[in-house]
């Protein structure tokens, strides 16, 4: 009896706790409540149109929020005020897909990640089309990096970055195994500097991904495959992607790569890994500079990013990696100042600088890549981070990167999962047989679509 | 027994060496009773004492090493307990939205339930087995294949992103009927033949005589139902979509990501969240354990 | 209205109504709709009448098939495990033996467990079985001279700690199930098997068993539903709908994936109606053998 009593009071005590918190957290509101990465609001505008934005990256929020502040000094008749409601990957694109099908409670803008985003345009999309919000910008923009957003000739997201995937080493770990990060210009080479790495140090020089398919991606450029065929059915098991797979499998092999805790670099439990010293090499897009500077601080000034290594003669040096398409959802109130803003946002030479200021994107509008004044900005965080100036790499292969055309399949996203849940798990934890993996890969894929 | 022809005296001695016997085989099998039920219940509480450990510790820190039973007391720090109260951004809300959505589940479904179950078993009449039927076949439906359908009947109606969206579907409750209608069937008709002879109607019968007589039973499917709300998950994630009406499961899954930076919040929160259950539950548990006993599942 | 209020003839209708009302609202109608999608290719602008070939489709999908085989398995081994296990302790708790009030500490310790939402049961089971050298599992086969697993990333390690989750979640509701039947059993049946002499195996095996049967029907039919409708625990030890080789693929998640993850409504009703039919084809037979149908109608 004593206990009830004693318990129903801590419990009365509780909740009023509750209640006082409740009222708290009701009643801040603003830019600075960004700790929790659950909405963030920008300052309260007067008149200005509503618009909510949904997105997976809490970084990609702050950047909204940023650009909106511009466009209101610059647009004093069109004013935006942003709510960015940021929520995990799965959670968004489920939640969005669902809300589009059924023509309810949709945001005003959404991020989509380009694997997810053909589905987004089955049909008729509920999506906006932007191309003529684009058109002014579009001479400056790699083209290619938007037609992976574009279906029948219209737009229908605006991309972030290029992703060019490149190679990041931590030169002081090279260094200690003997090794120098300017020789390795092929997949030999990376092999060679891995094999030698593991015996100097018993660790593992780079990775080999189970969840993730950025390698898969860069080497299917460079052999000039992709993952379907030229009519557009699956092609899992072709000729170049067995050839892919057996140079990283080799890698494997011989050592010098690892499957790292997570299964691919960026996530929690490989930059955990990372920073541990586990392993010295990073074959990722470019905008994986963001995540060292986020996750990897102690290893600034020792940081340097090359060009990925290649095949002999490959078709392509490099691939854009990754990307998120911002689209603007039709119909909607202010769907028209939506798309005004995200497209000044996202494709503006002035957005283009604070994707690469604020993100540490290598943007869409190269132009910037080769504007000294920002590319070598000693104030930068990420110049300063790295050992190298980020862009050197970048414009040694300028002309060489190369997208696949996979990504706009309505398929991709299948494959996506095919390949990150099943077939990297076969071929790299279990020793599936490549030609094996792949030829299942290829009949589950075709039977799940029917 | 064949003890019966020896004399008296020493039947008296070998009894009480066998009642001895007896005593002492019945506390060896209650130490051996005690150690088995100490060795599982510790081995319960483990992954409470986990969390609980782990909400001291740095957070990126447990999600990449994993939870275990040790903890090193020169890191340990109570900044995640501190930034709970001070600067958890939404937590607050969504356990509010939680309580309350339990709460109002709870009410809800043990009204409709008891009302339900009381027609099922005080009365005969036409078609009642074939809809008692359809009460067993409910408890086999799985909510999730009309779970999109459902959804856009919501959106239909009306109700997105509201919380009645997310009460009424479970309302009609197939385990708390048939719980209800086996309680009911145990109170005597008399009291039910006896409002009538005093004019009594149908509805004050169960409203005023009998509805009071219930309250164990309420107590056992209070914990049930509120047990099943308080996890809904699924259900909710569709249903709602403005970040200050989410329950608190769906909002601390949204702080699992790894764009975000939130794990100190995560653990503690997680661990934050058991408390008021525990406390509710120690403090009815008398109370639940008997209406579970007294409703008897008997099928 | 007075008539309304005063008849036992019309009463039982309005007592019912409620019932009836939702189910049609928000269950049958809904299951109807399911039915007719599961015939339907559904592309956002367009809904075209397909017959049977979606479960035309299904039945050659070999990740239907794993996410089946994955949810039967699961069904199976949470019987095995919350059916006799908490039965058990429910008789040790019933016995005579012991403090009733050690025992009541142990009932709630027990019940605990279940009061914890799958999303924070989840995420404490996932970092405990993590593959990190450090995380508990790996720690206690580390005691033992043994390596760290990767325990989440194997077949047999997932369902592992599928297994254990679920037993650590649900044995004390069973045993409060249990009890509840045990405590419903006369004494004169174990008086009277006493007197023939049976043995305390003996009055378990042929008193006690016997007279639970009712609850072991309701434990199991529950069970059944609860192991076949499977989702959460594995969404949330994974981290998401997508384990690596779909270990944790259950015919919910395959549903989800479907349906929400492709958006392909169409496909994922037909994972649903299979899954309907499934559950049902389990629970019916069994229903109807152990006579649970036949009780309303005397």
């Amino acid at each position: 009896m004593k206990l009830k009593k004693f318990a129903a009071s801590a419990l009365a005590a509780g909740m009023a706790t509750f209640a006082l918190a409740g009222c708290q957290t009701a009643g801040t509101s603003g830019s600075e409540e960004t700790a929790e990465g659950q909405t963030i609001t920008q300052e309260a505008v007067e008149g200005a149109a509503q618009l909510e934005l949904w997105t997976f990256v809490e970084l990609h929020g702050e950047f909204y929020t940023t650009m909106a502040e511009k466009w209101n000094e610059e647009n004093p008749d069109k004013k935006v005020q942003i709510t960015v409601n940021v929520l995990p990957y799965d959670d968004m694109h489920n939640k969005l897909q669902i809300a589009l099908t059924s023509g309810e409670g949709a945001p005003d803008i959404a991020d989509i990640e380009v694997g997810k985003f053909p589905q987004f345009v089955q049909g008729t999309p509920a999506l906006m089309d932007l191309t003529e919000y684009a058109a002014p910008y579009a001479d400056d923009i790699v083209k290619a990096r938007m037609d992976l957003y574009t279906k029948d000739g219209s737009l229908y997201g605006l991309g972030f970055h290029v992703g060019a995937t490149v190679a990041f080493y931590n030169t002081e770990m090279l260094e200690g195994a003997g090794i120098d990060y300017t020789t390795i210009k092929t997949w030999d080479d990376y092999q060679e500097a891995g094999s030698k790495y593991y015996d100097a140090t018993g660790k593992y020089f780079g990775t080999v991904d189970t969840s993730a398919a950025w390698q898969e991606g860069l080497l299917l450029a460079q052999l000039g495959g992709e993952y379907f065929a030229e009519d557009g059915s699956p092609a899992l098991n072709s000729p170049e992607m067995v050839e892919a797979l057996t140079i990283l499998k080799d890698l494997q092999n011989a050592n010098a790569v690892s499957v790292p805790p997570g299964g691919q670099p960026d996530t929690d439990e490989a930059r955990a890994a990372y920073n541990n010293g586990d392993y010295a090499a990073a074959i990722m897009p470019f905008w994986f500079t963001g995540r060292y500077l986020a996750y990897m601080p102690e290893f600034s000034g020792k940081i340097a990013i090359a060009a990925p290594p290649t095949v002999d003669n490959p078709v392509n040096t490099s691939v854009g990696g990754g990307g998120t398409g911002t689209a603007v959802v039709a119909g909607g109130e202010n769907a028209e100042v939506a798309a005004e803003f995200a497209s000044w946002a996202k494709l503006s030479y002035e957005g283009n600088v604070e994707t690469w200021n604020m993100l540490g994107f290598d943007p869409l509008n190269t132009s910037v890549w080769h504007d000294e004044t920002i590319t070598n900005n000693p104030d930068n965080q990420f110049v300063q981070y790295f050992q190298n100036n980020p862009f050197e790499p970048l414009l040694a292969i300028e002309g060489s990167i190369g997208n696949l055309d996979s990504f706009t399949n309505p398929a991709m996203p299948s494959v996506n999962n095919l390949i990150n849940t099943q077939t990297l798990n076969d071929i790299f934890e279990n020793d599936v047989p490549i030609q094996e993996a792949l030829d299942q890969a290829q009949s589950d894929l075709e039977n799940e679509l029917g | 027994m064949s003890q019966t022809l020896t004399p008296p005296k020493s039947a008296k001695r070998v009894m009480s060496n066998e009642g001895k016997a007896a005593k002492r085989r019945v506390r060896l099998n209650s130490w051996l009773m005690y150690i088995v039920m100490a060795v599982i219940g510790l081995i319960v509480l483990v992954p409470f004492w986990a969390n609980f450990l782990a909400t001291f510790q740095e957070g990126r820190m447990i999600i990449t090493g994993g939870l275990n039973l040790g903890i090193d007391l020169a890191q340990a720090s109570l900044d995640n307990w501190v930034m709970l109260f001070t600067d958890s951004g939404m937590y607050f809300t969504w356990f509010a939205n939680s309580v309350f959505i339990t709460v109002a589940q709870v009410i809800a479904t043990l009204a409709v339930s008891a009302f339900v179950a009381y027609g099922f078993a005080m009365y005969e009449f036409r078609g009642k087995t074939a809809l008692f039927i359809v009460v067993l076949l409910l408890m086999s439906v799985p909510f999730e294949m009309m779970m999109l359908p459902l959804y856009i009947q919501i959106n239909d109606f009306g109700l997105q992103d509201t919380y009645t969206a997310i009460i009424i579907p479970f309302m009609a409750n197939a385990v708390t009927i048939l719980f209800f209608r086996q309680f009911l069937r145990g109170i005597p008709r008399e009291i039910v033949e006896a409002g009538r002879i005093d004019g009594v109607s149908e509805f004050g019968i169960f409203f005023r005589l009998v509805f009071p007589l219930m309250k164990p039973a309420f107590g056992a499917m209070a914990i049930l139902t509120g047990m099943m709300s308080w996890n809904n998950f699924l259900w909710p994630l569709l249903a709602l979509r403005s970040s200050e009406k989410y329950t608190l499961p769906i909002g601390l899954n949204t702080l699992l990501t790894p764009y975000g930076n939130n794990y100190d919040l995560l653990l503690v929160g997680s661990f934050f969240s058991m408390i008021p259950i525990f406390i509710l539950f120690l403090a009815f548990q008398r109370f639940f354990i008997e209406g579970m006993t007294a409703g008897a599942v008997k099928g | 209205m007075r008539k309304l209020l005063y008849s036992p003839k019309i009463a039982p209708y309005i007592f019912v109504l409620p019932f009836i009302l939702t189910v049609l609202i928000f269950w049958v109608s809904p299951l109807y709709k399911a039915g007719v999608m599961s015939t339907q290719k559904i592309i956002p602008g367009s809904v075209e009448n397909v017959g049977l070939a979606n479960y035309d489709r299904l039945f050659g999908d070999r990740l239907f098939w794993v996410a089946l085989r994955n949810s039967l398995t699961y069904m199976i081994g949470t019987l095995l495990i919350l059916i006799p296990g908490p039965m058990l302790l429910a008789v040790l708790i019933n016995s005579k033996l012991g403090s009733e009030r050690l025992k009541a500490v142990f009932k709630s310790v027990m019940f605990i467990p279940a009061l914890t939402s799958v999303v924070v049961a989840g995420i404490v089971f996932k970092l405990i079985f993590s593959e990190s050298e450090t995380a508990l599992m790996n720690q206690i086969i580390g005691a033992f001279g043994l390596d760290p697993i990767k325990w989440l990333k194997t077949q047999a390690g997932g369902f592992f700690a599928l297994y254990i989750l679920a037993a650590w979640r649900w044995t004390g509701v069973n045993i409060l199930y249990f009890l509840a039947g045990l405590q419903a059993i006369p004494n004169d049946y174990y008086e009277a098997a006493s007197i023939d002499g049976a043995s305390s195996w003996q009055k378990f095996w042929h008193v006690t068993v016997p007279s639970l049967k009712p609850t072991i029907v309701f434990v199991l039919t529950i069970s059944v539903y609860g192991g076949l409708a499977m989702f959460l625990e594995s969404y949330m030890l994974y981290g998401g709908n997508n384990s690596p080789q779909n270990i944790g693929l259950t015919i919910v998640g395959y549903l989800y994936r479907q349906g929400i993850e492709r958006n392909d409504l169409g496909y994922a009703s037909a994972v649903g109606v299979v899954l309907l039919l499934l559950v049902l084809a389990i629970n019916i037979p069994q229903l109807i053998a152990t006579g649970t149908f036949k009780k309303e109608q005397h």
